[in-house]
């Protein structure tokens, strides 16, 4: 939401272009270090662990009244990334740490056997409010193209006249190659993006960006190849599973197939975004949007 | 198209297919340590080694490639003298690892370990003699490097340098008294090294891991004052999934 109405705004105000994606703190802190030259084409909004956090620490906190000092607000990532994400700079929407601990699957993995919980038997259930379903948008954030797709799903609806069949699947950036590219109409105007996965290869894009050998609007980085389905922080898979099963596509199939099956498949559509903005933030890119959601950048001092 | 025949049956592969890579496909497994496909392909471990008609010494199947020079040949993948050697490399890279095996964040899944007990070794004091003794970096939020069970295998290395072009580890010294770790010695911390961990999920062995921080989390869980929250991501479910890893 925040994402997509930030690119739309800089489209029409002729801010930085190519806006890029700041989801993955791995590649923020790329570009911190190795790439501060882009730092104004960052997207300021913060990373969907540190927008949940903020929302949990104000919204959600002031909504049961619990003071924000007394919860501990933990998060489950595929990432290690996310541990020092969490102690970043301009990260605490209500005075103290949007994220308080940050966990990796396979510590996850550590504490449910450790707890002695038959996963497995457990039936399904749905989480507690806030934020408790997902949208099919969300869920492909873990793949590769999967934040452009999520972007594009709001941001090409919102640019077309909101009509509620407006584009859902965008396939051209789906797909385990370091580097893609597509090309998509938009209500008259022509969007580029780029989408990259691999910081190897996310320095090679940024090096033709900035040699004007490529010419894109919009550009997805994840730090992991394949993105966060094959994070620093999932499961490890030996070489003998890796050397011959792409666990990058097989990851990414699990999560295109739960989005399928989603009945709200767009951010905007989500019923929790909905409230959430209805009794807090008003609209996207508004004053306390900025103040809970969105973030700063500065160039690292550990530079290459 | 090579003909050649591996533990006496004839195949015929592609030129310029390593010998790893046509007993895969014909459904001969070799086992490997050091390599890590598309990033790692150096030969360095021995794990992968092959008896070949006519070579007067053992070779790594990993980086053969295949070529009309080798039509007829045949190759021996599980010979006497392959598996004593492979045995023989497995103690030689035990002699200089702590084998703290019962408190490793790796046990289980530990690629190291699975070999050893694939390969028999029944004697982890089999050479006995100096060890390295390095300090451990626990310099970085999100992770710690353990040299003392690092086999220098340079997984790492390459994911770090390949997949993110970033190369913040490399070999330091030489000979014995090899290790894997940042430019002169310095901090993990002190590099530009982003956290992305890639390097851990290369990693064979338990010398490189994230940080445990369930502890804080079993403790705030316990703390009646405490409202504990959580959030997972959406990639977290697309592994979890896997059986073997929950009991």
């Amino acid at each position: 939401m925040e994402e997509a109405n930030e690119f739309i705004d800089r489209v029409k105000n002729g801010d930085v272009l190519p806006m890029i994606t700041s989801c993955s703190p791995g590649w923020v802190r790329y570009c911190e270090a190795y790439f501060p030259e882009f730092l104004p084409n960052l997207s300021s909004c913060k990373s969907p662990q540190q927008m949940a956090g903020a929302i949990i620490k104000t919204y959600w906190a002031k909504k049961n009244n619990i003071d924000p000092k007394n919860i501990v607000s933990v998060s489950v990532m595929p990432c290690t990334a996310k541990k020092f994400e969490i102690g970043r700079e301009d990260q605490s929407a209500a005075g103290v740490p949007d994220v308080d601990i940050s966990i990796t699957t396979r510590e996850l993995v550590k504490m449910i056997n450790k707890a002695g919980l038959r996963f497995n038997d457990l039936p399904d259930e749905k989480f507690d409010s806030p934020l408790s379903e997902g949208s099919g948008a969300a869920v492909i954030f873990g793949a590769t193209g999967g934040v452009m797709e999520a972007a594009l799903r709001t941001a090409v609806w919102k640019l077309t006249g909101e009509a509620p069949d407006s584009p859902v699947e965008f396939n051209e950036v789906r797909g385990v190659e370091g580097i893609k590219f597509a090309e998509y109409n938009v209500g008259g105007t022509a969007v580029k993006v780029a989408v990259v996965s691999g910081l190897a290869n996310a320095k090679k894009l940024l090096t033709q960006v900035k040699n004007g050998e490529v010419d894109v609007q919009f550009i997805e980085v994840m730090a992991c190849p394949g993105g966060c389905v094959n994070g620093g922080g999932q499961v490890i898979q030996p070489a003998e599973v890796r050397n011959f099963v792409d666990i990058r596509a097989e990851r990414a199939k699990a999560l295109y197939s739960l989005d399928t099956a989603r009945a709200v498949r767009k951010s905007h559509e989500s019923p929790d975004i909905k409230e959430v903005y209805a009794n807090f933030l008003g609209e996207p890119g508004s004053h306390t949007a900025h103040e809970v959601l969105h973030t700063s950048y500065k160039p690292s001092s550990l530079s290459k | 198209m090579v003909n050649i025949k591996i533990n006496g049956i004839e195949y015929s592969v592609e030129e310029g297919t390593t010998i790893l890579e046509a007993c895969r496909q014909n459904g001969i497994r070799i086992p490997t340590l050091c390599w890590l496909k598309d990033i790692n392909a150096i030969g360095a471990c021995r794990i992968c080694v092959v008896e070949m008609s006519g070579a007067r010494s053992l070779t790594a199947a990993c980086v053969y490639p295949l070529s009309k020079f080798d039509e007829g040949k045949n190759i021996l993948t599980h010979s006497p003298a392959v598996l004593e050697s492979r045995k023989m490399t497995l103690q030689l890279l035990l002699s200089n690892h702590n084998m703290d095996c019962l408190a490793c964040a790796r046990s289980g899944n530990c690629e190291l370990q699975a070999l050893c007990k694939e390969l028999g070794v029944d004697d982890s004091s089999y050479f006995e003699g100096a060890k390295n003794e390095f300090d451990i970096d626990t310099s970085s939020k999100h992770m710690y490097r353990d040299d003392n069970k690092c086999i220098n295998c340079r997984r790492c290395v390459a994911a770090c340098e390949k997949y993110q072009g970033i190369g913040v580890i490399g070999a330091n010294e030489r000979g014995f008294k090899t290790e894997i770790s940042c430019a002169f010695g310095m901090d993990l911390a002190n590099t530009a090294c982003v956290s992305c961990g890639q390097c851990i999920t290369a990693c064979p062995t338990g010398a490189l891991s994230e940080k445990d921080d369930t502890d804080k989390v079993w403790e705030a869980l316990a703390d009646p004052e405490k409202v504990v929250v959580v959030q997972t991501a959406p990639a977290v479910r697309a592994s979890l999934g896997r059986l073997s890893v929950i009991r």
